[in-house]
């Protein structure tokens, strides 16, 4: 539609970064997400809806194979095959629902309106080529005309977190530390001035010192630029730290969410429940920690009827077994779960 | 301690043992099935095979010709022709292949075992052994091999399949112990080799059962890539004719198409000229096929999928 | 069961510009745990708390200092004669994915030490059989169904359970676990700590615990000591729940100070030290290692290097020159 006004000024005019676009909103909605397997069609993602309130920070926490990389991956509709969205949308503002996109009009809105960082910035930076190389071709596959201006950009982005852009831009991916690939990865989703932002596992495998850094960085940054912020993680402790909802994700479901200090305080999903009781904490008694019982279920094992978490659940019932429980809405939290739904209705 | 032993849950040693190989060729078996091309591969060369062990022997020693007969194209008599002395050409192609395949045969066994041994070595010790080991080795590969050939050819005959088996294995294990070694400096710094020292297993442990396992489809590759190579660097040596005729070889018969039977001139000694030509592209078609289904073979994830 | 005294261990850096440039990782360690104990090392990626482990698993050498493994001091022994000594000390990796042989069975990962084992004790085929089960069963897995699987068919926690199960198969005295569940899925965390407590009750095996994450070595070994180790250098050792409740180094708190705060359960620590990211360690080492990061830093702190001592009230040692106890960590909230 307006594609010329999707492509952003290229120069900031002023020194002073002033929001110029809103924050997009996100609406995903019955989003099913499917891997071909020698089993056939098995759903990654199973009737997913979410949204993300322009301007907001969501995390969505959940283990491996919940999904969780799947749905941010569908965000920019990067699902690789065998992988492919079977059905629902994924409505941005000013971009419109990105499941129809193809070809070059999806290519340019990854990066120029999605920043994606991938998980821990590791492996998605070129070893045989400088930071700033990769800068310029970024620009220059975005048909950016004033490479100068972008470079600036970059540098002050960098500057911003606290690195040196100049030295930064010239190095290789070797020459720096876990923490600066990461804040380089940050750099390249938001250098092309994108507002929405998905963070893959943004401080896996980075020490506590390092992770706390990023984590205020991600805060700073989102608030001055005005950015709606998704964050991938399997750790509690990352959302709880940066953002204003919390999504839990298990075996594909969406199994809750809503303001997360009021998750994590109340916790109703009894797979919530049991993961902030599995973190061991620095002040009490230890064995207050318990251990869910059970493992997390594959692509392959996941129920294909019923609750996806009743084999690990202790408020199971008979109903568990046959009917996957639908997402209940009760003022900002949304719970899919057979029990929390009785008790309510009592 | 206050563990619960469970014996009947595993059986004896051996039973398990021979379940396991059991399983394995279970395994090799589904990889071929894949694809039939794998398949294919297989019957190729088990075909080759059995012509180089069994094939002569349906044949005299000296193959007769057949003097109203010389030169002759394909017919239902003689499905390639036959050559300058009226002898029949495909009998000539399977008489040939002994020599042929067990000479690249022999060449396989020394790169692999001295390749594998020395890459093994070499990289396991690393130190003072291993930059010994690897200058030696590429002094080795900056040694080109035909001109070597070619000078050595002046002073041995290479009657005998072995001998040139024998000098084109020396001439070719550089590649494979660079590659071995290059592996196994990598794999010695996974968790498991780690743990198997910090348990004190044998250094005949380590290599013999953790670590050559992990490199068996490459070296498998390697084993087949050197048989491809052999085949065509002797037949390249006879083709040339630096190489007496002593004995009945495809080189030595695409040698005598070209040379003596004018296989450039005249289309009467196509067949001739095909023949052999013919069976070192299925020989080869064969060992590529195979090779695809090698790291699917050794590795259990792929293996059992 | 093992006494480590001043362990230092120098790398050289090779090739590129740094090149012969020399890297204290250790500057002097002193440790000791007791049969059954339990002692944890913190410390941020870097700081030489991995290469610790790895020496006292025997699977890299120190080049000074002397460790005494059941009062055996090992400097004087060949390499050879150490070996039975360090097999009583037992490495768990980080990953338990190439802790593995991918082309072995658990019951062929499991044979080999155990084959070794009934060689020298002159033990049965079925005796060996036997102990792998039971292993097994130690670990909380079942033999039946995981003897004849590959490390691929297991997830990521049962194959960290395999690996215990393999380093119990020589009745090891104590486990040097290197991060070993932070490759694991959150749910099994629990699950695998809770195990590795657990040996060290039923077992009486000593765990050297090493991790970046303090809530975790405190589950472990909350009875134990706790050292937080900064660029080589242990700057404040004591009992676990001492340093976390009332650190006195200024490194420690900005460490506990950066865990994060579980908001809705807890709330923050009255003193966070707001943790200072350090981007240039290519300096001199004249002074405190961690001047240039502290934000309490004095002049004395640049040219003096501070060493562990013990302050009066204080039950834990620490090497800074200005201690005070803050009170950096989350608290949990009333009620809840």
């Amino acid at each position: 539609m307006a594609q010329p006004e999707t492509a952003p000024p290229q120069t900031a005019p002023a020194p002073v970064p002033a929001p110029v676009t809103p924050a997009p909103g996100v609406r995903i909605d019955g989003l099913t997400v499917v891997y071909k397997t020698t089993a056939g069609e098995l759903p990654a993602v199973r009737d997913v809806s979410l949204t993300l309130e322009p301007g907001s920070i969501t995390g969505i926490v959940g283990e491996s194979g919940s999904g969780k990389s799947t749905l941010a991956l569908s965000l920019l509709n990067a699902v690789q095959p065998p992988g492919r969205i079977a059905a629902g949308s994924v409505e941005i503002d000013g971009l419109g629902d990105v499941v129809g996109l193809a070809g070059e009009r999806l290519r340019k809105a990854r990066g120029a309106h999605i920043g994606y960082v991938f998980q821990a910035a590791q492996n998605s930076l070129n070893p045989l080529k400088t930071v700033g190389k990769q800068l310029l071709d970024l620009g220059r596959s975005h048909g950016v005309d004033d490479l100068r201006g972008l470079v600036r950009e970059a540098k002050e982005l960098l500057g911003r977190m606290g690195l040196d852009g100049a030295r930064v831009l010239d190095s290789h991916q070797h020459e720096l530390s876990g923490g600066m690939r990461q804040r380089v990865g940050i750099m390249l989703a938001l250098v092309l001035n994108a507002h929405l932002v998905v963070l893959d596992e943004p401080t896996t495998a980075l020490d506590m010192i390092t992770q706390a850094n990023i984590l205020k960085i991600v805060r700073e940054v989102h608030a001055e630029r005005g950015l709606t912020t998704l964050v991938i993680t399997h750790d509690i402790g990352v959302v709880a730290e940066v953002a204003d909802r919390l999504a839990v994700m298990y075996g594909g479901r969406l199994v809750e969410q809503g303001p997360t200090r009021e998750v994590l305080h109340a916790p109703r999903h009894p797979y919530t429940r049991g993961l902030i009781q599995a973190i061991p904490r620095l002040v009490g008694d230890i064995d207050e920690a318990r251990a869910l019982p059970g493992r997390p279920p594959t692509l392959a094992t996941v129920p294909k009827q019923g609750c996806v978490f009743r084999e690990r659940c202790a408020l199971r019932m008979d109903i568990c077994e046959t009917d996957d429980p639908a997402a209940l809405a009760d003022g900002p939290r949304i719970v899919a779960c057979h029990a929390v739904g009785v008790k309510e209705r009592a | 301690m206050s563990a619960t032993v469970i014996p009947e849950t595993s059986g004896g040693g051996i039973s398990t043992a021979s379940a396991m190989r059991r399983n394995f060729w279970r395994g090799v078996w589904r990889v071929m099935r894949r694809k039939p091309s794998r398949l294919a591969g297989a019957v190729i060369l088990v075909g080759f095979a059995f012509m180089a062990v069994l094939g002569p022997m349906f044949y005299p020693d000296n193959l007769p010709g057949d003097a109203n007969a010389i030169t002759r194209p394909p017919s239902w008599e003689h499905w390639f022709g036959t050559d300058p002395q009226g002898r029949d050409v495909l009998a000539l192609v399977i008489t040939g292949s002994r020599y042929v395949l067990l000479s690249a045969a022999v060449t396989a066994l020394i790169t692999v075992v001295f390749g594998t041994g020395l890459g093994l070595f070499s990289g396991f010790k690393r130190g003072r052994w291993d930059t010994v080991l690897m200058r030696v080795t590429d002094m080795k590969l900056t040694i080109p091999g035909l001109p070597l050939l070619l000078v050595l050819a002046t002073v041995w005959k290479f009657g005998n399949p072995l001998q040139m088996g024998l000098v084109l294995g020396l001439l070719g294990w550089g590649g494979v112990a660079r590659a071995v070694r290059a592996q196994t400096l990598s794999l010695r710094e996974r968790g498991f080799i780690e743990a198997a020292r910090g348990l004190g297993l044998s250094t005949g442990h380590i290599i013999g059962k953790e670590l050559l396992p992990s490199m068996a489809p490459y070296i498998a590759m390697n084993m087949l890539i050197a048989v491809t190579g052999a085949v065509y660097a002797q037949v390249g040596l006879f083709f040339l004719g630096v190489l007496p005729y002593e004995s009945n070889n495809w080189g030595v018969m695409l040698n005598l198409a070209v040379f003596q039977a004018g296989a450039m001139i005249t289309p009467y000694a196509l067949g001739y000229l095909l023949a052999p030509l013919l069976a070192i592209l299925l020989l080869t078609l064969g060992i590529v096929l195979v090779v695809d289904a090698m790291d699917e073979i050794f590795n259990p994830r792929l293996r059992e999928e | 069961m093992i006494t480590a005294t001043g362990i230092t261990r120098t790398f050289r850096q090779r090739g590129g510009v740094l090149a012969g440039r020399e890297v204290q990782a250790l500057r002097g360690v002193d440790f000791s745990i007791a049969k059954g104990g339990a002692a944890s090392f913190i410390g941020e990626s870097g700081c030489g708390k991995t290469t610790l482990g790895r020496i006292i698993a025997g699977l890299e050498s120190y080049d000074g200092g002397e460790i005494a493994i059941g009062g055996t001091p090992m400097t004087p022994l060949k390499p050879k004669q150490r070996q039975p000594h360090f097999r009583k000390i037992q490495m768990i990796h980080q990953d338990p994915y190439s802790a593995l042989n991918p082309t072995r069975t658990i019951h062929q990962t499991l044979q080999a030490p155990l084959a070794l084992r009934a060689r020298q004790t002159g033990r049965s085929k079925q005796w060996m059989e036997e102990r792998a089960a039971e292993v097994l069963s130690l670990v909380g897995l079942d033999p039946g169904s995981v003897l004849s699987r590959y490390p691929h068919q297991l997830s990521g926690g049962m194959r960290q359970r395999v690996v215990i199960a393999r380093a119990l198969t020589v009745d090891p005295e104590m486990l040097v676990a290197d991060e070993a569940v932070s490759m694991i899925d959150v749910s099994l965390r629990l699950g695998i700590l809770a195990l590795l407590k657990d040996l060290r009750e039923r077992l009486g095996v000593a765990v050297l615990f090493i991790t970046h994450d303090v809530a975790t070595a405190r589950y472990i070994g909350d009875d134990g000591e706790l050292f937080v180790i900064y660029r080589g250098q242990v700057v404040e050792r004591g009992p676990v729940d001492t340093v976390i409740a009332d650190p006195v180094h200024p490194y420690t708190q900005s460490l506990l100070s950066a865990i994060p705060v579980l908001h809705g359960l807890e709330e923050p620590g009255e003193q966070p030290v707001v943790p200072l990211e350090s981007l240039d360690e290519s300096r001199a080492d004249a002074g405190c290692l961690f001047a240039r990061r502290c934000p309490f830093r004095s002049e004395r702190c640049e040219s003096e290097l501070p060493l562990l001592q013990v302050t009066d009230g204080v039950p834990q040692e620490h090497a800074c020159f200005h201690p005070e106890r803050r009170s950096v960590i989350a608290r949990p909230l009333s009620g809840v």
